[in-house]
């Protein structure tokens, strides 16, 4: 490896790493990390209002569905507050005026953001996944007394669906920085971050329920056919309780196929928000 | 010009990642349940969207089948269905929700809709059994939908063959559901003599018995016990038949 390439590796690591101690000291994170446990642990208490599912498969929508929304707004707000701070507290200049280069700034910024959504992520799947694996050891034990058959737990399905929601947030947290990169505010990359989000994860009803709708034009149709390959489609990475509960409902490669669709919208991004942040006047 | 050359070069490396999301997606797809936009548009507004979002689905699901209960109190026809088509499209593979609005719209919104109109009493008997014949048809179609969704789900295809037992009074049309119902892999053990009853009843008599005889020797006859009850109905359709011995089933060591 030449040694410009070494020390450019050097200087990323060194800003992700500030970054991350940054963020994970922030209570922002504290509280929503104590938030999203309370609801992953409290899921099994709830399961009395459940009608008709599996008991397991509630609680693990329960938990994944915490987990989803609220690591969402972590990787939404979390990512623009360090992108921001480091311009309204013009470190951003200091830090530039350095040898560091402006892409470089920029994937350290990010690797230190992902670094605590993946804290937040592996947090609480490992809770949640000793939720449901104590609540299965259970539900074994009622089903052999009483003859039934057992529900189904895959742990490796767990550990799977964390890798997905982290790339996921790692998207996300790309698309607020692309963002970034272009916005004056705070307060506009959240809220535009944020749509993109909710479009993101709209956008497979977009192409089942619109693209199927025979009275639409051609050319509404070719329209919404490149919006929907423009918007990521963040309902990719959700598959938690197929993957967690019917192991084999998920195709072969499935999760190849997606974590290798997360890692090429990542770096796209990325790209994206260099070549923006590189024209922005700081 | 470069501005324009960037502005194309981004579009261009957003549509590759589109089209590495879309192989993604071709894969994972069969792991999401369907939704129908006809089903969930009307109450998009009312806190399901956070379900279509991703996560909470079920939860969801579940809040929305709490609402349609108070629905179903008011005897609002239009709330109680669209709450309760609403918690099917958001979890189209739980039996319980498909199974429920079934029988809601099968058998209590023509009761429903018989009072509004001014009771039993004012509403005439050719009219009430139309309305109990519609809302009958409706609730099958529901039923229907939940077979499709659930991958023929027994439980919820014996409903409908009870529904065209009770209401529709078509033991033909039952005994269809009933018999699909039989070829699901986790069968109760009741469904072979429903369907067998259903024929009978029909007048399909012979038929009845020779279905539900090479269901018996088949399925039933290696299954626990040997499924006793079973051979006891069929042992009673043999004299009903008036069959010959030699065309009965042979007497089984442990019969009584």
């Amino acid at each position: 490896m030449p040694d410009s390439m070494k020390s450019s590796f050097r200087r990323v690591a060194w800003i992700s790493r500030i970054t991350f101690l940054e963020a994970i000291r922030q209570r922002f994170f504290a509280f929503l990390i104590v938030l999203s446990a309370a609801l992953v642990i409290s899921s099994v208490s709830f399961r009395f209002m459940d009608f008709g599912h599996g008991e397991l498969k509630f609680v693990a929508d329960f938990g994944f569905g915490g987990i989803f929304f609220f690591g969402s707004i972590l990787a939404l707000v979390m990512t623009a507050q360090m992108f921001f701070a480091e311009i309204e507290n013009r470190t951003a200049l200091t830090l530039l005026a350095k040898p560091v280069g402006r892409f470089e700034f920029l994937v350290g910024k990010f690797a230190g953001v992902w670094a605590v959504l993946g804290v937040f992520i592996f947090t609480l799947c490992t809770l949640l996944g000793l939720v449901l694996w104590g609540r299965h050891q259970e539900l074994v034990q009622i089903a052999e007394a009483s003859g039934r058959v057992p529900p189904d737990l895959s742990v490796g399905g767990i550990f799977a669906y964390t890798l997905l929601q982290w790339l996921r947030l790692g998207v996300i947290a790309a698309m607020v920085l692309a963002v970034s990169s272009v916005a004056r505010s705070f307060l506009f990359a959240v809220v535009v971050g944020a749509m993109t989000v909710l479009a993101g994860q709209l956008q497979w009803i977009a192409q089942e329920a619109l693209l199927r709708d025979k009275e639409l034009g051609v050319l509404h149709q070719a329209f919404l056919w490149l919006i929907t390959r423009l918007i990521p489609n963040l309902q990719q990475f959700n598959i938690g309780d197929a993957l967690t509960l019917d192991v084999t409902s998920v195709q072969v490669g499935a999760i190849g196929a997606a974590s290798l669709s997360g890692g090429v919208y990542i770096i796209v991004l990325m790209c994206i928000a260099g070549l923006a942040f590189r024209r922005r006047e700081i | 010009m470069l501005r324009a050359l960037t502005v194309v070069g981004v579009a261009l490396a957003l549509f590759v990642a589109g089209c590495f999301a879309e192989n993604s997606w071709r894969l994972v797809r069969t792991s999401i349940p369907e939704m129908g936009r006809k089903e969930i548009e009307p109450t998009l507004g009312q806190g399901v969207l956070l379900g279509i979002l991703g996560g909470l689905r079920t939860v969801i699901a579940d809040g929305t089948w709490l609402r349609s209960y108070v629905a179903w109190e008011k005897r609002d026809r239009a709330a109680c269905e669209g709450l309760m088509r609403t918690a099917c499209a958001l979890d189209p593979r739980a039996r319980y929700f498909w199974e429920n609005t079934g029988y809601v719209v099968g058998y209590d919104m023509a009761h429903w809709e018989i009072r509004r109109r001014g009771g039993y009493a004012k509403v005439s008997q050719e009219i009430q059994d139309g309305l109990f014949k519609s809302y009958a048809q409706k609730g099958l179609a529901v039923f229907e939908e939940g077979a499709k969704h659930t991958g023929g789900n027994p439980g919820i295809l014996i409903s409908a063959g009870q529904m065209c037992e009770i209401k529709l009074k078509d033991n033909k049309l039952a005994a269809l559901y009933y018999k699909r119902a039989t070829e699901a892999t986790n069968v109760p053990w009741f469904a072979y003599f429903l369907c067998a009853k259903s024929l009978w009843e029909d007048g399909q008599k012979t038929e009845a018995y020779s279905w539900y005889r090479k269901q018996w020797l088949e399925k039933l006859k290696g299954v626990g016990d040997s499924s006793p009850d079973d051979l006891e109905h069929l042992r009673y359709m043999e004299a009903e038949l008036n069959l010959p011995l030699l065309q009965r089933i042979p007497r089984q060591t442990w019969e009584k």
